[in-house]
């Protein structure tokens, strides 16, 4: 028999954005408790292990070679036609910076959590919400299997991208097809990658997606994809378009897969609302995952630090309630949200280009030195040279 | 059920990788991922295929 439980800040799901949310909620005075239902945090990764680092600081998490792999100096975007577009480090997007070992990096921020005095417990899935007089006060939950209850004034959602807790608690995170991917990745070794660049392939390679390449090492390499739902048909697409890339690069298609990874990612707009009476959603369970370029932890950490201090001086006051958490609501909007719709609007857009039109893109950017990434200077430089590609984007100009 | 295409998943391992895209993108909520086990609702399911589209590996069929 598990005994029920009690606590100030119950944070369901000990990822990246769980963990910061828990830290910084303990951290801010609360007694945090932390589920996670796999046995292991971290383990297995779902994700293609590109991030970016400009933000580590913003939410206290230092640098450390535990968890990361590589530091690459900057991207390299391959059109249809493989012309190539190199971005310095400082102007790419959120996919360039470090490549990391994801289950390091997780582990990393639960230590850092358990060290700001937050309890954990693994094996332990949430299985529902408990209710009362309206509101939810906790989760009906299984430990190792058995079932008891956890009650806490405040509970987060940080359960992922298969997030299940937000539809628990009344809250529609459900996504349009057109703002789903599909994900498949092999870690390859013996591949002649180069450990300097994160490349990216656009185009019909991916359709309303890319196919990545994430250096790890000499010679070993994260080799994936993501394809829109809206734009495949058939039966494991992703796995079919990912193998064919593969056997048309030589470099590639030499190399062992080592390791195989799956997942769905949210390319969606930000939710409505990510918060209820005693509930506040955080990570890719609030769909804060970048549309444009499929990042998500950054985004996740950030809210999570506003989240977990949201959550303590709720409990400092005795205020759980929806009206309080919009501290939280307005903060991470501030934050995050006009460039997740904005990027949003952006991958609408590129959803739609032909390889033609890609081929134009990076034509027209080869040899441009951009003073900063845009979206904008991007396509004031196509306008230059192709003017009639640019016609349809002239909302952005 | 008389009528309705009864749901197949993958689930000896030989395809399923046990990545849970398909417990994200199904609008019902009818899917469910415990470790190496995935299960579906079938009193919820409404046959829309999403999953079917959503999983990398092409583990689930309808059929």
């Amino acid at each position: 028999m598990v005994e029920n439980l009690t606590t100030d800040v119950l944070v369901v799901g000990a990822g990246p954005a769980g963990s910061m949310t828990a830290k910084w909620a303990a951290k801010s005075g609360a007694r945090v408790l932390m589920i996670e239902k796999r046995q292991e945090i971290g383990s297995p990764v779902r994700c293609g292990e590109g991030m970016s680092k400009d933000w580590l600081k913003e939410v206290g998490i230092a640098p450390s070679n535990r968890w990361i792999n590589v530091e690459v100096e900057g991207a390299r975007i391959f059109s249809p036609s493989e012309k190539v577009l190199e971005i310095n480090e400082k102007h790419a997007g959120n996919e360039v910076g470090y490549v990391v070992e994801r289950d390091a990096f997780d582990k990393q921020l639960a230590i850092d959590a358990g060290n700001a005095g937050v309890d954990l417990l693994l094996k332990t899935a949430a299985t529902g919400v408990i209710r009362e007089n309206g509101k939810i006060v906790g989760v009906k939950a299984k430990r190792f299997g058995e079932p008891f209850e956890i009650r806490a004034p405040v509970t987060i959602g940080a359960d992922g991208f298969e997030s299940q807790f937000g539809r628990w608690a009344g809250i529609p995170t459900n996504l349009a097809l057109r703002d789903m991917d599909s994900c498949l990745q092999y870690r390859m070794t013996n591949v002649d990658c180069d450990v300097r660049y994160c490349d990216f392939y656009l185009g019909k390679v991916a359709p309303g997606g890319y196919v990545w390449i994430f250096p790890k090492d000499v010679g070993v390499a994260n080799v994936g994809i993501g394809v829109q739902l809206s734009q495949i048909h058939g039966m494991a697409e992703a796995k079919t378009y990912l193998d064919r890339w593969i056997a048309k690069h030589p470099g590639y298609a030499k190399g062992k897969t080592i390791d195989v990874v799956g997942g769905g990612v949210s390319i969606s707009p930000p939710l409505k609302q990510t918060v209820a009476d005693g509930v506040m959603l955080v990570g890719d369970a609030a769909r804060m995952i970048d549309p444009l370029t499929g990042g998500g932890i950054a985004n996740g950490c950030i809210a999570g630090k506003i989240c977990g201090e949201v959550a303590a001086a709720a409990v400092r006051d005795k205020t759980p309630t929806k009206e309080f958490f919009q501290a939280y609501e307005k903060a991470w909007r501030a934050r995050l949200e006009e460039k997740l719709y904005r990027n949003w609007l952006a991958k609408e857009k590129l959803c739609t280009l032909s390889d033609e039109t890609f081929d134009k893109v990076v034509d027209a950017l080869e040899g441009v030195k951009l003073q900063k990434l845009s979206v904008h200077n991007i396509l004031k430089a196509v306008h230059e040279k192709y003017p009639d590609v640019t016609r349809e984007f002239e909302s952005f100009l | 059920m008389p009528g309705k295409k009864h749901l197949h998943i993958e689930s000896s391992g030989q395809l399923c990788i046990y990545c849970g895209a398909c417990v994200g993108v199904c609008p019902l909520n009818c899917v469910y991922l415990d470790e190496t086990r995935i299960t579906f609702d079938e009193k919820i399911c409404t046959r829309c295929e999403i999953c079917v589209k959503a999983c990398p590996v092409g583990a689930i069929e309808i059929g």
